[in-house]
């Protein structure tokens, strides 16, 4: 009874014993990576939507019930990178202390135990006196390592050092910095927001559309595009696309700059990047006026919304509408024509004309709407509208950024400290001989034997090499 | 283009020292060895010179890039990563039989690049979002990554076909291959560099992202591939490093991991939705 008393005090609760475990991370770890695979199979977010069509919705409706159209951002997902992040953390918590104790854990210089089984190039005899060995053996050390205890018992001079204690917390700055990723992506999804606006050359905004709902989001500053150019190569694939931005507040410039692909601006914590680019018609357009009865040819440059006068005085003419491609046909306006005396007259005209008239023929007198010789005694064709470039940018701001930076260095300074550097001890015994003086070196190291055999390597060599300089005695 | 028709070439140096590491292995004569170093390292050097011709001949057509930059330029560049760590591990181990293993994947990775008519060798300006230092870095560190992986591979093969070696089978090839505990030291120091370097490999590329697309993550597949091939291999060293794990079930996981970085490099684009570096 009374065992079991102790045995219950000492077993951490359920909990913590289940997520202190290695075996749950190493699971948690696969989990992760053959749960992902999933979302590379099934279309995500927008891509879904078009796989949803030409599937079954029996079968649709069982995906999207696991979330799995965006399974990245579900609860189950998140709750299995959630238990990572807490195997993660009461793991380091639990086994914090036994490194702790092996960090200042410091052995004593006169252990014998290293020298058990010690590979015979390890132990050798000089032919020096005993002072001046251990005065070069101390030097040397001292010139290699920060703390150098020496011990003298009898006729042995026993000497303890050791180097990269610190190694044994690399594995606590990447799990660190792991969480501290984690946080960055968490902090970002909470506080930040990723959005999109297209700005029509010259003009401004001051809103944004949110990605993932659509909705306006207002921003604190207006942004204007005075003009949006791209470069291309020679063969004609896009070399650079510029904006030229510029930031209002309070109604006065407040920074102004080019924004290139590759290099966004920040302006107070919103980050813009230049990501697609289009035309749309601009607000000017060029009829050519061709009258019937007298053959000449007139050319208007005429602004939507703007009555313009015809050339004969029968009438004014008003573009109401300007469309890039109006049914499939090509550039199109509306005009209104307003005469003098009578009935407004409204026509499409195209400015694929001929084009148009060849695969449909009759077209145009069919349909008086489309016809451009609606209004005698002209025929309107449109020779041109003006395209405007807008610029599209990504906006967004995400506060967890410089977090997720930090740990991107921290677990590259952590993982290089965990794979490349151990914590070596090293012991070195000189006795006095009758024959001569015996050097003993034995190590230690918490990883990577090889590095350290190496180190014990240089040390014999460099404790011999000057050694045998001292003319022996014999 | 002149480098191209060498790369090609060089294509045909690696299968040459392929054989000749075969020929060692099963004749057992150290002079076909030697020949196979030889040209190995002169297809090395063949293989440098060439991508640096690239880069000139760049500079020539007045594009003026690194050749580091689409499917071609990357298979070329995951070849030479993986021959010259193979150069090193030979130097230092003084064994020539893992030649035989990695050798191969260099050849076929080559006459990929070279000779499959899907990829095209034409030196083409960069769009501007390939315009980035970041990328370059992004490629430079993946693909020694890949290529220590590769390493890692080839020795977890030879482990398990070294199992089936016992002193009263006489098998000369299966002899030369080194002790099993060799490998399985040599096989986990590649994974571990090929871990850091997977890890930078991965941390460039969402700094890159960032700067061209204003989100360094949005698990598009070619992401959450390079996620898992890490998870894959992070499970690895744990299960080394803490629970001690060797051997077969070492060897086993590697070469899953292996089979995720040859997907997450070419399997992806077999997939709905596409790796923002074909996106732009
Ligand atoms: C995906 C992220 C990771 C998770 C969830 C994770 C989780 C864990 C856990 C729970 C432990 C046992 C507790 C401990 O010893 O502190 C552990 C140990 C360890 N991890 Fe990680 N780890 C991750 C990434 C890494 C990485 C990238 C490395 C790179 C080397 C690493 C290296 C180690 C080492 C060396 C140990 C042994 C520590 C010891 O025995 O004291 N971990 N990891």
């Amino acid at each position: 009874m009374a065992r079991n008393g102790t045995v219950s005090k000492r077993t951490p609760p359920f909990l913590w014993s289940t997520f202190s475990s290695i075996k749950l991370t190493i699971f948690l770890l696969i989990l992760v990576a053959v749960t992902s695979i999933l979302g590379t199979l099934i279309p995500q977010q927008e891509s879904a939507m078009k796989v949803v069509q030409s599937l079954s919705p029996s079968l649709v409706g069982f995906l999207d019930s696991l979330h799995l159209f965006d399974m990245y951002h579900s609860w189950w997902f998140r709750l299995i990178i959630g238990a990572l992040a807490l195997n993660l953390i009461v793991c380091s918590l639990d086994r914090f202390s036994s490194t702790l104790k092996r960090f200042r854990f410091t052995p004593s210089a006169t252990r014998e135990k290293p020298f058990e089984n010690l590979p015979s190039e390890q132990r050798f005899l000089l032919q020096a006196s005993f002072d001046s060995v251990t005065n070069h053996v101390g030097t040397l050390l001292k010139s290699k390592y920060k703390n150098v205890k020496r011990v003298d018992k009898e006729k042995t001079a026993f000497y303890f050092v050791q180097k990269g204690r610190l190694s044994h917390f690399g594995v606590y700055l990447v799990h660190f910095s792991v969480l501290l990723i984690l946080l960055g992506g968490f902090a970002g999804s909470l506080f930040g927001f990723e959005a999109f606006v297209n700005i029509l050359e010259g003009e401004g905004v001051d809103t944004v559309t949110l990605r993932k709902t659509r909705a306006l989001k207002p921003l604190p500053f207006s942004v204007r595009c005075d003009k949006f150019s791209v470069e291309f190569y020679p063969n004609g694939t896009p070399k650079e696309y510029r904006s030229d931005l510029v930031f209002f507040k309070d109604g006065r410039i407040a920074f102004q700059s080019p924004l290139r692909v590759n290099h966004p601006i920040t302006f107070e914590g919103i980050t813009f990047y230049q990501s697609s680019y289009g035309t749309l018609p601009g607000n000017r357009v060029r009829l050519s006026l061709k009258r019937e009865d007298t053959g000449d040819n007139a050319f208007v440059e005429a602004e939507i919304n703007q009555p313009f006068p015809l050339p004969g005085r029968e009438g004014e003419g008003l573009i109401t509408e300007i469309k890039s491609d109006f049914m499939r046909m090509g550039p199109a306006v509306r005009l209104e024509i307003q005469p003098v005396a009578g009935e407004k007259i409204q026509m499409w005209v195209f400015k694929n004309h001929s084009m148009i008239e060849e695969r449909f023929p009759g077209i145009f007198e069919k349909f008086p709407k489309l016809n451009p010789a609606s209004f005698k005694p002209y025929t309107f064709f449109l020779n041109g509208t003006e395209a405007r470039y807008y610029t599209g940018l990504q906006v967004s701001r995400d506060p967890g950024v410089p977090l997720v930076w930090t740990g991107f260095v921290t677990i590259i300074v952590g993982l290089f400290i965990t794979f490349f550097l151990s914590h070596r001890m090293i012991w070195i015994q000189v006795s006095r001989l009758e024959k001569g003086v015996n050097v003993a070196l034995a190590g230690t190291s918490s990883k990577n034997s090889v590095g350290l055999s190496r180190e014990i390597g240089r040390l014999i060599a460099q404790i011999r090499g000057t050694m045998d300089d001292i003319p022996s005695s014999c | 283009m002149l480098n191209s028709i060498i790369l090609s070439y060089i294509t045909f140096a690696y299968f040459f020292s392929f054989f000749f590491y075969l020929l060692m292995m099963v004749m057992h004569k150290e002079a076909f060895g030697r020949l196979a170093t030889s040209i190995t390292l002169a297809g090395f050097f063949g293989h440098t010179f060439a991508i640096v011709l690239r880069w000139i001949e760049s500079y020539q057509l007045g594009i003026g890039r690194a050749p580091l930059s689409n499917l071609y330029e990357s298979l070329i560049f995951f070849a030479w990563t993986m021959i010259l760590l193979y150069i090193i591990v030979e130097w230092k181990t003084k064994n020539k039989s893992v030649g035989a293993f990695i050798a191969p994947i260099a050849f076929l990775t080559m006459a990929y690049a070279s000779f499959s008519p899907a990829i095209s060798s034409r030196i083409q300006p960069l769009i501007p979002a390939l315009k980035s230092n970041w990328l370059i870095a992004h490629v430079i560190t993946c693909f020694f990554g890949y290529a220590a992986f590769a390493l890692a591979f080839a020795l977890s093969m030879m482990f398990l076909l070294k199992k089936l070696d016992s002193p009263e089978r006489k098998n000369l090839f299966l002899r030369i291959i080194p002790d099993s505990w060799l490998l399985d030291e040599l096989s986990y120091q590649m994974v571990v560099i090929g871990f850091l370097f997977l890890t930078l490999g991965i941390l460039t590329g969402s700094v890159w992202a960032y700067s061209a697309w204003g989100a360094y993550w949005q698990w598009d597949p070619k992401e959450t591939w390079s996620l898992i091939t890490w998870l894959v291999y992070a499970a690895l060293l744990h299960s080394r490093m803490v629970r001690g794990w060797k051997g077969n079930k070492l060897a086993t996981l590697s070469i899953i991991g292996f089979c995720c970085v040859i997907f997450t490099y070419l399997g992806v684009n077999y997939l709905p939705g596409l790796h923002s570096y074909a996106k732009s």
